[in-house]
């Protein structure tokens, strides 16, 4: 594929229809047939669980999920992409563990339409992971060239800046948090988007500024820093988070966000330095808002002492605690947990922030070790596709993509688990909604995308002119 | 190839640390995963707030609750929608095993043993199967070393009086009766037509008939505490039996100056200035005599010892107890008294001491059982479908050596028995049985009339059964408490020659 580089024109537009070649890729067939094993091997044990009989439990819903996953082999196949074959299939297999959990939960927890043909939880997820499957093999076999992410960054930073500012003014406020934003018909959590453009923006950043964040020409106290107003995108991104914390009141996204930011600062400069003052900005943002907010208080407060109030404030992580050690080591079965009692459901809104909670008790504690397995590999090929990349921004868009996923897992598990106070983010590919589904898909198609090692060179670094070409010399 | 590309360090090096940290950070969830799951998991699994157990109440019949001699205690009865609730035998033994309501939750045996009843809890092996299983509950019946007869009785004795009696087989930690007064009825709290009314009056009763005043009722000794002082004194060394102080008979009259404080005594007209040792001084319930002992034997001993006892703890028994002290710990003294005075008083029960009845029970029991402390259990079967397990005695500690225990034995049976001392414990004699014991008036400092106190045990030579017996705010021990426990340990022998 060399001579692609020459053959291509420097073009900003992405090659909708390129040479069709198609090429094998037995390695994410022979994965998504262990998936597809598994989750057949989940749902009749599922269906024994609930019923005590011998069967699928939805066999259509499953049919349709394992359809639209082999389909998408297919188009891979078919596009003939040398991109990374491992991600698809525990993707996959998350999003099928996702499809079984809410075709086994009350279906009335989230409904569409009404009357006869209204879906029900299961069903409606169903909808959004099929949409997601689409959105992953779309990016992964039409993206060819990042140019479209790597030139506008500042309009990508725009266009997210103008996402949370809309949430800030015209969002819902939803059990006391104003995450969703509402257009007519359609409604989402803009945050999930909001968390992918923030590593476009970053990787675009960080790539281009990466030599000047290198050098160490400010001097504060024993700490070296790169000059001033390169630490500026540092304090915006502190008060973003804390505004996300103080208007939208969503801890979760604000821990995401500024987590990602350290580890993609970390990751491009090697700079400890950076951490340590991120850290020191965080500890000290952290604390004025628990002396600040009422609610950021209570968080911390149901943290370190659930059991304190078990039927009140700590109702929900106490439950989650409970779920945990119902499922022991090896968990109760698919279908044996309890998902109602007196008529309500052990833990609140156990679809959307205790999945992995509803998992443990199910599946047991070699379940949620497998869960979390899966949640490293998703990391680890992705920051594997980040190592090997072409270039910077290509390392950094691979690295955060994977941070994004990966932290956000560690966010809710440690949530659920009491390792963290507990964040209303949800659990990439494994929780109810179409927002996070939808998002977390752009992030698989993305890292699908620049892990192909045809895809289009990036372009050669540009030089540096006007000022700063006169700081980066003065600093030399 | 390029220029710049010198400049460039490959990212590489810095994305294994982040994967190092992430690293780390799965497995801390992993880790958190096992503690919740395997390590915290099976205390978890019986907590009355785990919904599988608030679910299996509402559908499966919980276990029944026996005496002794195999009267029914706690049953269950099915309302008009089919709905299962408790009913209770007497209101006399509702502060023992509580109640358990669909609306007001669980006390008692109830709460304690409410994975037990309720069926959650097994071995480890049917809990493993148990997810195998078609019906996964298997609940248990209890059996009580409670005698119910014992139980009335003692309800009975303490009449309108506010008050406790613990009654207890020395030799094993039975507890035979464990009464508290005033008292409620349970029954109408677990039905669900009579809970609201019920719940309601009893919380807006002056009186606390919720609360269980035999375990978690906290009370000054008084001369009760003098029984710890003495064990503390013999077991350490500090004192024999034939321990004497000069300026004891000198001080009857005036009082024995501490450190400024006046240690007062009343019995001078009996004894004149006699020499004291334990045995003189525990028949006429000397205070000098033990304040004097208390200073020679130091703060550290006795609380070391009182600790031996079971004070400064929860005591380990069936249901929750309150932490009984001989010092509230704020001095810098050792064994954390404020100084000589606090510890003089404290010796005779007075001061920052404060008991439970339970744990003087325990106290006279260890004397009793030649100075063996056994841990105190209600429980004594769990039976399941997979037979019965039974709990047996276990020994807490040795607290004080048999020659100690017998002299101590000897001075609490003079005080019953010789011409002195059953002026202070009238009554507490029973008929033809040798008696030990040791009766207290615990000054409350001025509010209203002293708690009565006794704690003793039968026969003295061989006992098979130590009491408590407080009432509060009755008088004098000799007066009220000593009479109730020797008629209540009088029964029991009785029923059981």
């Amino acid at each position: 594929m060399t001579g692609a580089a020459g053959r291509a024109p420097a073009t900003s537009l992405p090659r909708i229809l390129g040479p069709i070649r198609p090429r094998p890729r037995w390695v994410e067939a022979r994965l998504l047939a262990l998936a597809a094993v598994t989750l057949l091997v989940g749902s009749v044990s599922l269906r024994l669980g609930v019923d005590g009989q011998f069967g699928l439990f939805d066999a259509r819903g499953l049919g349709i999920y394992l359809a639209a996953l082999a389909l998408a082999h297919v188009a891979q196949v078919l596009a003939g992409r040398r991109s990374d074959q491992v991600l698809l299939p525990v993707v996959g297999l998350l999003g099928g563990v996702s499809l079984l959990l809410m075709q086994r939960l009350p279906q009335g927890l989230v409904t569409l339409g009404e009357g006869e043909s209204a879906l029900g939880l299961g069903d409606v997820q169903l909808i959004w992971l099929v949409l997601a499957i689409v959105v992953i093999t779309t990016l992964a076999t039409v993206v060819r060239s990042d140019a479209w992410l790597r030139r506008y960054k500042y309009t990508w930073a725009a266009v997210g800046i103008a996402l949370l500012l809309l949430t800030f003014v015209f969002g819902a406020d939803v059990a006391g948090q104003r995450l969703t934003l509402r257009l007519g018909p359609i409604s989402g959590q803009p945050s999930e988007l909001l968390k992918v453009i923030l590593v476009v923006f970053l990787a675009g950043y960080l790539s281009e500024n990466r030599p000047l964040l290198i050098e160490q020409d400010t001097r504060l106290g024993p700490l070296k820093l790169p000059p001033l107003p390169y630490l500026a995108p540092m304090v915006a991104m502190w008060a973003i988070a804390l505004g996300i914390v103080v208007i939208q009141r969503d801890l979760g996204a604000a821990l995401l966000f500024y987590a990602v930011f350290l580890a993609l600062t970390y990751a491009a400069t090697g700079r400890l330095s950076l951490v340590v003052i991120g850290l020191v900005l965080f500890v000290a943002g952290s604390a004025l808002m628990a002396n600040l907010f009422e609610h950021v208080r209570d968080r911390i407060d149901i943290w370190i002492d659930p059991f304190a109030d078990p039927l009140g404030a700590g109702y929900q992580i106490v439950q989650s605690l409970h779920a945990f050690a119902r499922g022991g080591l090896l968990g109760t079965g698919l279908g044996e947990g309890l998902p109602m009692v007196g008529g309500r459901l052990p833990i609140p809104e156990v679809h959307t922030d205790f999945p992995l909670a509803a998992l443990g008790e199910e599946l047991g504690l070699v379940g949620v070790i497998a869960i979390l397995g899966l949640y490293f590999v998703v990391i680890q090929r992705g920051l594997r596709i980040g190592a090997s990349a072409a270039d910077d921004f290509r390392a950094i868009l691979a690295t955060g993509l994977a941070l994004v996923v990966g932290v956000q897992a560690f966010i809710i598990a440690a949530g659920n688990l009491k390792v963290l106070p507990l964040t209303g983010v949800t659990l990439p590919f494994v929780s109810y909604g179409g927002s996070s589904l939808l998002a977390n898909a752009v992030v698989v198609g993305l890292l699908l995308a620049i892990s192909d090692r045809g895809v289009e060179p990036p372009p050669a670094p540009s030089e540096a002119t006007g000022w700063r070409r006169r700081l980066r010399r003065g600093s030399a | 190839m390029l220029a710049t590309s010198s400049r460039r360090r490959p990212l590489g090096r810095t994305i294994v640390h982040v994967a190092l940290v992430l690293s780390v950070a799965f497995g801390t969830l992993a880790a958190a995963g096992g503690y919740w799951a395997v390590v915290k998991g099976p205390e978890l699994v019986r907590s009355p707030y785990d919904p599988a157990v608030i679910a299996a109440a509402r559908t499966v019949p919980r276990g029944t609750i026996r005496d002794r001699d195999g009267e029914t205690l706690a049953r269950n009865e099915t309302d008009a929608n089919g709905e299962l609730y408790r009913v209770y035998r007497t209101p006399a033994v509702s502060q023992v095993v509580g109640y358990a309501s669909s609306r007001y939750g669980r006390a008692g045996l109830e709460l304690a043993y409410d994975a037990e009843l309720s069926g959650l809890a097994g071995d480890p092996v049917a809990d493993a199967l148990r997810k195998f299983g078609t019906d996964p509950y298997d609940p248990k019946d209890l059996t009580l070393s409670l005698s119910l007869e014992l139980q009335r009785a003692a309800v009975r004795a303490l009449g309108d009086h506010s008050g406790a009696v613990v009654m207890l087989d020395p030799r094993n930690g039975e507890v035979l009766a464990l009464a508290s007064t005033p008292t409620y009825a349970a029954s109408e709290l677990a039905d669900p037509a009579t809970a609201d009314q019920t719940f309601q009056a009893l919380q807006d009763a002056n009186d606390q008939p919720l609360l269980p005043r035999a375990t978690l009722g906290r009370y000054v000794p008084g001369s009760v505490f003098k029984v710890v002082t003495a064990i503390a004194g013999l077991g350490s060394g500090s004192i024999t039996p034939r321990t004497t102080y000069e300026q004891q008979p000198t001080s009857e009259e005036d009082g024995l100056l501490v450190s400024g404080f006046r240690v007062r005594d009343g019995h001078h007209l009996f004894t004149g200035s006699r020499l004291l040792d334990l045995v003189g001084a525990t028949e006429v319930s000397c205070n000098i005599w033990y304040a004097l002992t208390g200073l020679e034997t130091g703060g550290a001993n006795l609380v070391d010892y009182a600790g031996r006892l079971g004070f400064g703890a929860p005591l380990p028994f069936d249901l929750p107890t309150t932490i009984s002290q001989v010092t509230n710990g704020s001095g810098d003294a050792p064994g954390g008294f404020v100084d000589d005075v606090e510890l003089a008083n404290a010796s005779y029960g007075q001061a920052e001491t404060f008991v439970t009845p339970l744990q003087m029970a325990l106290v006279a029991g260890t004397v009793a059982n030649g100075g063996e402390l056994m841990r105190p259990r209600l429980v004594t079967g769990i039976t399941g479908e997979r037979g019965t397990r039974t709990i047996g005695p276990t020994t807490v500690s040795r607290v004080i050596e048999g020659a100690d225990a017998a002299a101590i034995t000897e001075a609490m049976t003079a005080a019953v028995e010789s011409e002195w001392g059953r002026r202070y414990t009238t009554g507490a004699k029973i008929p033809g049985v040798t008696t030990a014991g040791k009766s207290g008036t615990a000054e409350l400092g001025g509010q209203g009339e002293p708690h009565s106190w006794f704690i003793g045990f039968a026969p003295a030579e061989a006992p098979t059964v130590a009491i408590a017996v407080l009432v509060e705010q009755a008088g004098r021990g000799a007066e009220v408490a000593a009479p109730i426990a020797g008629d209540l340990m009088g029964l029991w022998l009785d029923s059981t020659r």
